[in-house]
């Protein structure tokens, strides 16, 4: 287990490399007008210098190697457009646990909201809460989430009796802008729960369990919903990754410090640093999430194991 | 013997709705069936073997119900008085089946390799069997589950109870779920066709396992197949079933040798162990009537070159040759003009009179 985990591991640093070096050389593929504010008013020497003081006129490997150097150290440079000569992981750090802690209750919601809805969806197939889970479920993926979104805000903060701008410290300012959050994965886990739970309960072992005289509950939970669990698995780490990086709907609705929407405003900006900085963070994040989906998969399905053949027949 | 009866259909007539259309899956159906004996149900494909024994315990599909007649349940409680039979066939509630299920009457399902969960251990789906119906717990229920796996012929069975399905051959898989079965300490075991997925060695295992633990376990067997070779090595009695409904009953050789029925007739010459070498194997012409149809007269008399002609225009009833044998025929009438079987059928019955 151990061998297979470290294995996994660094595979994982091998894959980061790549994405990492992939996003490096790239953003030095853009013409170098982007760098500057006013391009057309500027000297060719101007332009020099500015490239020079940029890194830019050094080799690509060069850059590559100095880049992979002040990493190691911890060092992610200086941002040099979204703000000027800040260091990345000073601008980064305040709004990582903002968007971190926002994404974490988001999914958590969801989970404790979608797995029963999906589970009273498959246990009453084709009833009446099937009907209205299936209306909800439609609903929230058909509609654009920014309609329900400002649905929520407008209706929500009247009913709770709060301010529309957000106030980390109060705990009830959460209460928005999470279950905002988490409306999509509700959805899309009660969609994927319902829908596996229906394909278990066809399957000859539940008619076993059920001759045997497993009922009801027991064979809803025991059976069903644990052998349903194990594909949706799959897709949990995926759904962590997307609301862990932050809504830039949200987080602007309610006006949340996070950093929804911080990297595409970067690569706009060509800020080579911070864009390094937060491919690096997403990228790391999306690599855990699916290694640990991998190990839920061997903790929770004993078919697949740690690599190496086991067991006899 | 004074034959006690366990379960007693009487009149059943099962019927589907596909959509909007009604489907006559059971056609009247009445049988007996006899303590610890074992009865095999034979017939081919979607003739309602599986669909008859479903409603014993009640798993018929969402789109089946019982139209009109009884299944009378002898067993419940220890009392075995005909006056306190339950009717199976009112049951609609998952609560009543509750009764029934696992403690009274199991089943075996064809396929092992799907059978089982495949995300527990073999040993804790025993239990979960156990559990249910005999009240036991800790080392005790560990216990009772490794001397069940004992039971059904898993050797190392502490070992292997704590493995998963994937561990385990087909064969051995179906001996888990026999172990399941009987785990459940059930009167009547149906066996829905159990060793059709396996092949013929491990057949022969599962058919002297099943004998075994009958004669043990003072079970009564129901056995669906449509495999003649498994009806003649583990049946007492064989139940002849075409197009929902019953046209012979009776002992195991008073079928394989004196059969009565056209269609029993041309089940045994389709056998490949009668054919003569050289001929072309015997296959019945046609194809099972459409039960979405109100069927006229004798089911299978379309498909029978010898057919009367009352047999198109009314249903034969059942007439007794033995007081064990009857078969539903009009051939068996006082009037009936003499229809010699087919001449695979009569070479049956020189070879038993000379081995006789």
């Amino acid at each position: 287990m151990l061998k297979y985990i470290s294995k996994r591991l660094l595979r994982s640093f091998l894959t980061l490399f790549i994405i990492m070096s992939i996003t490096f050389i790239l953003m030095r593929q853009m013409p170098i007008e982007g760098y500057f504010q006013n391009y057309d008013k500027l000297s060719e020497a101007q332009i020099q210098n500015g490239i020079r003081m940029l890194g830019l006129d050094k080799p690509m490997p060069v850059q590559l190697f100095n880049f992979y150097k002040n990493l190691l150290k911890g060092d992610l440079g200086m941002s040099l457009r979204y703000r000027n000569n800040v260091p990345v992981t000073e601008i980064l750090a305040p709004k990582i646990p903002v968007s971190v802690r926002l994404g974490v209750m988001a999914i958590l919601l969801a989970l404790i909201l979608g797995l029963p809805l999906g589970t009273l969806m498959a246990r009453y197939k084709g009833k009446l809460p099937d009907h209205l889970g299936t209306a909800f479920i439609v609903f929230i993926q058909a509609v654009p989430a920014a309609v329900y979104y400002l649905f929520l805000q407008l209706y929500g903060t009247e009913l709770l009796g709060l301010g529309l701008l957000f106030d980390p410290d109060k705990w009830t300012a959460w209460i928005l802008p999470v279950f905002s959050m988490s409306l999509g994965n509700i959805a899309y886990y009660a969609m994927w729960l319902r829908r596996f739970m229906v394909d278990q309960s066809t399957k000859d072992y539940v008619q076993l369990a059920k001759i045997k005289g497993v009922s009801g509950s027991k064979l809803m939970f025991r059976h069903i919903f644990r052998n349903a669990f194990v594909p949706m698995v799959q897709y949990l780490p995926a759904t962590f990754l997307n609301t862990v990086i932050g809504s830039i709907y949200i987080e602007s609705l309610y006006s949340i410090p996070g950093m929804g929407g911080l990297l595409v405003d970067v690569i706009k900006k060509q800020d080579n640093t911070m864009v390094q900085g937060i491919v690096l963070l997403f990228a790391t994040v999306g690599v855990i999430g699916l290694v640990l989906g991998d190990l839920l998969m061997v903790v929770l399905d004993p078919r697949i194991s740690f690599g190496a053949k086991r067991g006899n027949r | 013997m004074a034959k006690k009866t366990i379960l007693s259909v009487k009149d059943l007539n099962v019927k589907f709705n596909l959509r909007g259309k009604i489907l006559h899956a059971i056609r009247d159906v009445s049988i007996d069936v006899y303590k610890g004996e074992s009865l095999a149900i034979v017939g081919e494909s979607g003739c309602g073997k599986s669909v008859l024994n479903k409603n014993f315990i009640g798993m018929l599909d969402v789109n089946g119900f019982v139209e009109s007649g009884e299944i009378l349940y002898f067993g419940l409680n220890g009392t075995e008085a005909p006056g306190q039979a339950v009717d199976l066939a009112k049951f609609k509630k998952e609560r009543d089946w509750l009764k029934i299920r696992g403690k009274e009457i199991c089943m075996i399902l064809q396929d092992p390799m799907t059978s089982l969960n495949p995300l527990k251990t073999i040993g804790s789906q025993i239990a979960e069997a156990i559990r249910l119906h005999q009240n036991l717990k800790g080392a005790e229920l560990k216990k009772a589950v490794i001397k069940t796996l004992e039971d059904v012929g898993i050797e190392d069975a502490k070992r292997r109870c704590r493995q998963y399905p994937h561990e385990f051959s087909g064969g051995m898989r179906q001996r888990v779920v026999i172990a399941i079965a009987i785990a459940c300490k059930p009167k009547i075991l149906i066996c829905d066709e159990p060793t059709t997925a396996l092949d013929v060695t491990i057949q022969a295992q599962i058919l002297g396992l099943l004998k075994e633990l009958k004669s043990k376990l003072d079970l009564t067997i129901i056995f669906i197949t449509h495999d003649l070779g498994v009806v003649a090595n583990i049946a007492d009695r064989v139940a002849v079933m075409y197009a929902g409904e019953f046209v012979e009953i009776g002992m195991c050789e008073e079928v394989f040798y004196d059969p009565r029925h056209p269609y029993t007739w041309a089940l045994l010459s389709s056998l490949p162990q009668l054919g003569v070498k050289g001929k072309e194997l015997y296959s019945i012409k046609g194809a099972p009537p459409n039960l979405f149809k109100h069927i006229e007269g004798d089911a299978f008399a379309v498909r029978n070159p010898k057919a009367l002609k009352i047999d198109f225009i009314e249903k034969p009833p059942f007439f007794d040759i033995t007081p064990t044998h009857k078969a539903r025929t009009w051939l068996l009438d006082k009037r009936a003009p003499k229809v010699e079987p087919p001449e695979y059928i009569r070479n049956i019955r020189c070879g038993k009179e000379k081995r006789g």
